[in-house]
C-alpha cells in the first residue's frame, strides 16, 4: 500500500536548517500494523504527515497504492486522503466551534453520506468509545483523554483504508488506553492498514511491526508477531 | 515617557503596513464624506443669513386663487414694492427683482464687448433699491446709485472677470442686439449663498416708458420677486392682516375700472428670506432651493458614514488584539504593567487617527472643485472653517478624533490585559476556555457592528436603485405627445421678427431634413401663463383661471397630440378673425362644459372665442403633477419659439440648415435652441440631483463596508487558519470549506437586508408619493440591493477564503 524511497524532509527557517527526516526507505503492505517509537523529534510525526499527504518531502519518492503522489496534483491528493485515510493528531486538532457529535459526523459529511446512515455511523464509533454522552458538548469542555478518545472516533468512523494515528493513547489512562488499542487491534484485523506512533512498547506490541526512527533514520525494523 | 510609546507605536504600525494602510483609508474615506456632507449643510443653513438685517428681510409671495383653485407663488405685481414702501411706514425699504427664466435664453443674455460675444447665465433686471437690501460688497461702482439711470448694468466680480480680466469695468459699455449697457458697478457675491443667482442686473428704468406705465398699474401681472426691510418692531402676522386689507381694496378697485368679475382673491404673505432656500411648493420660485428633508437624509448618512468608519476601525483594532493575546500574557508575566499597555494601544491609534485627520482634510481641500461642481455651489473648506460655526464643528471632529483613539485604543488593551496572565499562559485547555470566552464575546461584538454596516449600505443601495428607477420612468413615460426630434428655437427679443416670421418657418420648411414648423409662446416642460375665463356669454360670468397656450396652426399636428372631437387649429383658414380656442379634457372637466366643440368662452375685455377641439390630456409639466385643465388660444402673431420637428436620419444637416435660415433672417442675433426632449428632463433636476448625491453615498457605504469586511474577514479566517486545516484533513473540498466561511457573512447581510428594507420602504414611498405619476415599489428593489451587497460580501470574504485553504494544511497544524 504504501512505499517510500529516500524520502527527505528538510526544514529550513532563516538562519537553521532542521533535517526531520534523512532518507525513509519504508514499505508498509495493505493490512499491516506497524508501530513508529523513537525520541522525542526523531521525525515521527513529520513521518506521519508526509504519508498523510498533508505536507510534501523536500526530496524522494512516495508511492500510494501504486500511485507516485508527487507527481499528482493538488486536487488529486486530496481525493486520495480523502478516500483513503484517517487522521488522529498528537494534539487532537479539535473543531472548536463544533460540538462532538458534529466533529465526528464532519468527515462523513465531506464523503457525502447519507443522514441516517451518518447517525448510525456516529453513534456505533461513541458508544464503542464510551463518550455518547458527551456527545452535545464542545471540545473545551472535556478532559484531555476525553478529547483524545474524539480525536480516535473522529479518525475511524469513515472506516478509512489507512489509519495514520500519533499517540493515540498518550492522554489516556491504561483502561482506556487499552480499549483503543483493542478497537485498532479489531479494525486492523478488518482489514485497515494502520501506522502509529507510539512511545509504549506495550502500546506497540499490538502492532505487526516496529519501526525505530533516530534523528530522521530508520535505524532498526523487526517483525511483531507473525 | 510618552515620546517613547508614540516611538514605538510608529514602530508597529510601519512593521503592519497593510494593517496600518487599511485602517487609514476607511478612516479617511470616512472623514472626507462627512466633512463635504458637513459644508454642503452648513452652506445651506447660512444661505441668505449674511444680509445685514437678515432677520427683518422678507420676500413677498402670493396666493392667487379663482375658482376655487388656490395657487401659490413667488411672484407678485411690479407696483406692489412701491405701493408698500408708501403706504406702510413699517416698511423701511422695499425693492424688486424682475422674474426670469435662466434656462430660457434669448438675445438679451448675450453681450457683445469689443466684437466678442460673452454669455451672462443669469441676467435679471432690478430697481434702484436692489443693493440697499441686498449689501453686496462692491469693487467698483456705488450700490446706492449705480442702477438709477437707465441702460445701466452692474455685473458680478466672476462675470466682470470673464469680460474684462482684470482691468477695471466702470464706465465700459456692452452691446446687446438693441440695445447698449454702461457698467455701472460691480459687486462681490463669493462665500454669500443666496437664493439670488443672478450675475448681471440691469436697471429697470431701461424698460420701455410705456411698459412701465401699465405695470404700474396692474395688479394682475405678476412678474417680479418683491422684497421689504421691516423696522425692528413689527409684529408681521398682524403686519401681514393689514397690508391683505388694504391690498383687498386697491385690487377691488382695479378690477371694478376693467369691469371684470372674478371669484376669487389675491393674498399676500411675507417670508423670512433665510427660509427661502428651504421652501417648496411656491411657483416660479428659486431653482437652487432644497428640501430640507434631503439635508437630514445628507446628516443621517453623514453620521453612518462615520460611524461605519469607526466601526472598522474598533473591529480591526480587536481582531488585531486578540492575535496578540498571548504575547500580551507572556509580558504581563514579565511584570508589564496594565497601564503600559494601554498607553502602547491608544498611541498607536493616535498616530493613525491624526494622520487620518489630516490627509482628510487635504483631500476635501483638494476635491472642493469636483464637489462643487456636484452640488452646483461655491463652497470653500478654509472659508467655511473660519466663519459662523466652522470653528465648532473643527474642534468637535479633532475632539471625536481622539475620543475615537481613546477607545479604540483601550478598549482591546482594557479587555485583554484584564485577563489574569495564567489563563492566556496556563495548560492547553485553559487556553482554550479563556480564548474561547473572550473570542465570543468580541466576535458578537463584531457580528453586531458588521450588521450595522451592512444595514447603512442596504439601506442606501436600494434608495438609489428606486430612486434611479422612477428617475428612468419619469424621463421615459409617455407623456401623450412626440418629445423626440423636437427643436425649439427661441425667437430674438425684437418685435420686427414678428414680421419676419412667415418667411423664416418657409425657408426653413424647403429642406427636406425638416419635417415641419410650428410657432408658439408655450411649450409643455416651459413656464406655462395663465389667463381668465369665463362660460358665461356676457362679462358678468364668474372669471376663472385656466393654464394657457398661445399657438399657431400647427403646433399640434407637429407635437402629434391626439385629438378627441373637433378639429386641429390647422383647419382654420388665416383670414378668418374669430378666436379660436383648443382645450384639454381636464379644462372641459374644470369648466363643466357637456357639449364644448362650438361653444363660446368669454376672457377679461369682453372677447369672445369659440371652442373648435379637445385634445387628449398630455402632462405638460413636471410628472410631480397630475395633468391641470389646459387651454389652447390660436394666436399665429405670438412667436416665443419656432418649434421645428426634424428627420431624426439627417439631423445634424437639418441642425445647419437650421443655423443657415437664422442668419439670413436674423442679421446681429445669436440663434438659442435646445431639444424639447432635454428640455423636459430638467423638469427633474433636483430629483437628479439627489440621485447622484445618493450614488455617490452608495459608492462610499459600499468601500468602506467592503474594505472592513476584507480587513476584518482577513483576521479572523487567519484565525481560523488552523480550523481549515482540519477541515481539509478531513477530507472538505476547497469549495465546501470556502462555502463554511462564507455562509455566516450571508446570514448577517440576509439578517441586515431583512431589519432594513422596511425603514427605506417607508421614507421612499413618501419620497415616490411626491410624483404624481411613480413605479410600483415592487419587492425586487429590495431583493436587488440585498443581493448586490451579498455579492460584495461574498466576493471579499471569498477572496480572503480561496488564499487561506489552498494552503498547505500542515502549516497551520504543527503549532498550536
Ligand atoms: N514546521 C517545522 N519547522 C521547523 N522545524 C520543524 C518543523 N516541524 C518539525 N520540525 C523539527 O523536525 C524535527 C522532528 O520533529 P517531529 O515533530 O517530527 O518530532 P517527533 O518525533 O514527532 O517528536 P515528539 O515525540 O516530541 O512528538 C524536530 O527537530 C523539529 O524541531
Ligand atoms: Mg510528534
Amino acid at each position: 500500500m504504501i512505499e517510500t524511497k529516500r524520502l527527505k524532509k528538510v526544514f529550513k527557517s532563516a538562519d537553521i536548517e532542521t533535517v526531520a527526516l534523512a532518507g525513509i526507505d519504508l514499505k508498509v503492505e495493505e493490512a499491516d500494523f506497524v508501530s513508529v517509537m523513537g525520541p522525542s523529534g526523531c521525525g515521527k510525526t513529520t513521518l506521519l504527515n508526509l504519508l498523510g499527504m498533508i505536507d510534501v518531502a523536500s526530496s524522494g519518492s512516495y508511492r500510494f497504492k501504486g500511485e507516485e503522489v508527487y507527481s499528482l496534483t493538488e486536487k488529486q491528493i486530496t481525493r486520495l486522503r480523502k478516500q483513503n485515510i484517517g487522521f488522529v493528531f498528537q494534539n487532537f486538532n479539535l473543531i472548536e466551534e463544533l460540538s462532538i457529535w458534529e466533529n465526528i459526523e464532519l468527515p462523513l459529511i465531506y464523503q457525502g453520506v447519507k443522514k441516517a446512515e451518518r447517525k448510525r455511523r456516529v453513534m456505533e464509533v461513541i458508544d464503542r468509545l464510551e463518550i455518547s454522552h458527551r456527545k452535545d458538548l464542545l471540545p473545551v469542555q472535556l478532559s484531555g483523554g476525553q478529547q483524545q478518545r474524539v480525536a480516535v472516533a473522529r479518525a475511524i468512523v469513515t472506516r478509512p483504508h489507512l489509519l495514520l494515528a500519533d499517540e493515540p493513547t498518550g492522554n489516556l489512562d491504561s483502561m482506556h488506553g487499552e480499549e483503543v488499542m483493542n478497537i485498532l487491534d479489531e479494525l486492523n484485523k478488518e482489514g485497515m492498514t494502520i501506522v502509529m506512533v507510539t512511545h509504549s512498547h506495550h502500546d506497540a506490541s499490538y502492532s505487526r511491526r516496529i519501526v525505530h526512527l533516530f534523528d530522521g533514520q530508520i535505524i532498526n525494523e523487526n517483525l511483531n508477531r507473525v | 515617557m510618552w515620546g517613547s510609546f508614540f516611538r514605538m507605536g510608529f514602530r508597529v504600525l510601519m512593521r503592519q503596513k497593510n494593517y496600518f494602510l487599511l485602517n487609514l483609508a476607511g478612516l479617511t474615506i470616512g472623514i472626507v464624506a462627512f466633512v463635504f456632507i458637513y459644508l454642503y449643510v452648513e452652506n445651506a443653513l447660512y444661505y441668505d443669513r449674511s444680509w445685514k438685517n437678515y432677520q427683518h428681510i422678507y420676500r413677498v409671495n402670493e396666493t392667487y386663487s379663482t375658482g376655487g383653485k388656490a395657487e401659490k407663488m413667488a411672484l407678485t405685481p411690479y407696483l406692489l414694492a412701491d405701493t408698500l414702501k408708501n403706504n406702510f411706514p413699517e416698511i423701511l425699504q422695499s425693492t424688486r427683482l424682475f422674474f426670469t427664466d435662466p434656462s430660457d435664453k434669448n438675445d438679451v443674455s448675450s453681450v457683445n464687448y469689443r466684437g466678442k460675444m460673452y454669455d451672462i447665465p443669469n441676467l435679471t433686471i432690478g430697481d434702484a433699491r436692489v443693493f440697499k437690501i441686498f449689501n453686496y460688497r462692491f469693487t467698483e461702482g456705488n450700490p446706492d446709485s449705480c442702477l438709477l439711470h437707465p441702460n445701466s448694468m452692474v455685473l458680478s466680480t466672476a462675470m466682470k472677470q470673464k469680460i474684462f480680466g482684470s482691468n477695471p469695468a466702470l464706465g465700459k459699455k456692452l452691446k446687446t442686439s438693441m440695445r447698449q449697457y454702461t457698467i455701472t458697478g460691480v459687486f462681490d457675491n463669493k462665500n454669500r449663498p443666496s437664493h439670488l443667482e443672478f450675475d448681471a442686473v440691469i436697471s429697470i428704468t431701461s424698460l420701455d416708458k410705456q411698459e412701465q406705465k401699465q405695470l404700474n398699474t396692474n395688479w394682475f401681472w405678476l412678474n417680479c420677486y418683491t422684497y421689504v426691510e421691516f423696522a425692528d418692531t413689527v409684529n408681521v402676522r398682524k403686519f401681514t392682516q393689514r397690508v391683505n386689507y388694504f391690498t383687498d381694496t386697491a385690487i377691488g378697485k382695479f378690477v371694478q375700472k376693467q369691469k371684470i368679475k372674478i371669484n376669487g382673491y389675491m393674498h399676500l404673505a411675507f417670508q423670512p428670506i433665510q427660509d427661502i432656500h428651504f421652501s417648496q411648493g411656491l411657483l416660479y420660485d428659486s431653482h437652487s432651493n432644497i428640501n430640507v428633508t434631503y439635508l437630514y437624509i445628507f446628516v443621517i448618512v453623514a453620521l453612518f458614514i462615520l460611524l461605519m468608519a469607526s466601526i472598522n476601525y474598533v473591529n480591526f483594532a480587536t481582531a488585531r488584539s486578540l492575535k496578540r493575546a498571548r504575547e500580551i500574557g507572556v509580558r504581563k508575566v514579565m511584570g508589564a504593567l496594565r497601564k503600559q499597555l494601554m498607553r502602547q494601544h491608544i498611541s498607536e491609534a493616535l498616530i493613525l487617527t491624526f494622520t487620518a485627520f489630516i490627509i482628510s482634510l487635504s483631500l476635501v481641500e483638494l476635491m472642493t472643485p469636483v464637489f462643487n461642481a456636484l452640488v452646483n455651489r461655491h463652497i470653500t473648506l478654509v472659508h467655511s472653517l473660519f466663519s459662523g460655526s466652522g470653528l465648532v464643528f473643527g474642534f468637535l471632529l479633532l475632539l471625536f478624533m481622539l475620543l475615537l483613539a481613546l477607545l479604540s485604543g483601550s478598549f482591546p488593551a482594557f479587555v485583554l490585559s484584564s485577563l489574569q496572565p495564567v489563563e492566556v499562559l496556563g495548560g492547553r485547555g485553559v487556553v482554550f476556555k479563556t480564548k474561547k470566552r473572550y473570542s465570543f464575546t468580541a466576535a458578537g461584538l463584531r457580528k453586531f457592528l458588521v450588521v450595522i454596516q451592512y444595514l447603512v449600505a442596504i439601506g442606501v443601495i436600494i434608495s438609489t436603485l428606486i430612486i434611479f428607477a422612477q428617475i428612468h420612468y419619469v424621463k421615459n413615460r409617455p407623456l401623450g405627445f412626440d418629445k423626440e426630434n423636437v427643436v425649439v428655437v427661441n425667437s430674438p427679443a425684437d418685435t420686427s421678427f414678428r414680421g419676419r416670421v412667415k418667411g423664416f418657418v418657409a425657408a426653413l420648411q424647403a429642406d427636406s431634413a425638416i419635417e415641419q414648423v410650428a410657432t408658439a409662446s408655450s411649450l409643455p416642460g416651459y413656464l406655462t401663463g395663465k389667463i381668465l375665463v369665463s362660460t358665461g356669454d356676457s362679462t358678468d360670468g364668474h372669471m376663472q383661471t385656466l393654464n394657457s397656450f398661445f399657438v399657431g396652426y400647427h403646433y399640434f399636428d407637429l407635437l402629434k397630440i391626439p385629438l378627441l372631437e373637433g378639429q386641429y387649429f390647422s383647419s382654420v383658414t388665416e383670414n378668418d378673425s374669430t378666436e379660436h380656442f383648443i382645450l384639454n379634457e381636464a379644462a372641459v372637466d374644470f369648466l363643466h362644459l357637456k357639449h364644448p366643440i362650438g361653444s363660446y368662452l368669454y376672457t377679461p375685455m369682453a372677447k369672445k372665442g369659440k371652442i373648435i377641439g379637445v385634445v387628449k390630456n398630455f402632462n405638460f409639466s413636471s410628472l410631480h403633477q397630475q395633468v391641470e385643465p389646459l387651454i389652447f388660444v390660436l394666436s399665429p402673431q405670438y412667436v416665443q419659439y419656432v418649434v421645428v420637428r426634424i428627420n431624426p436620419a439627417k439631423r445634424q444637416e437639418a441642425l445647419a440648415h437650421l443655423q443657415a435660415t437664422w442668419n439670413k433672417s436674423n442679421k446681429g442675433y445669436t440663434m438659442y435652441y435646445t431639444f424639447l426632449d432635454k428640455k423636459l428632463d430638467t423638469l427633474y433636476s433636483s430629483d437628479q440631483k439627489m440621485l447622484s448625491l445618493f450614488f455617490y453615498f452608495s459608492l462610499f457605504v459600499i468601500f468602506i463596508s467592503a474594505l472592513g469586511l476584507f480587513g476584518l474577514s482577513a483576521f479572523l479566517i487567519e484565525q481560523r487558519s488552523k480550523e481549515i486545516s482540519i477541515r481539509k484533513v478531513l477530507g472538505g473540498s476547497e469549495k465546501q470549506i470556502v462555502f463554511t466561511l462564507v455562509k455566516e457573512y450571508v446570514m448577517l447581510v440576509l439578517i441586515a437586508g431583512l431589519l432594513i428594507s422596511p425603514v427605506v420602504y417607508f421614507f421612499i414611498e413618501k419620497w415616490l408619493n411626491s410624483f404624481a405619476y411613480h413605479i410600483r415599489l415592487s419587492i425586487w428593489y429590495f431583493v436587488a440591493g440585498i443581493v448586490l451587497v451579498l455579492f460584495i460580501a461574498f466576493f471579499t470574504v471569498l477572496l480572503q477564503a480561496l488564499s487561506m485553504v489552498r494552503k498547505r494544511p500542515v502549516e497551520a497544524l504543527k503549532y498550536e
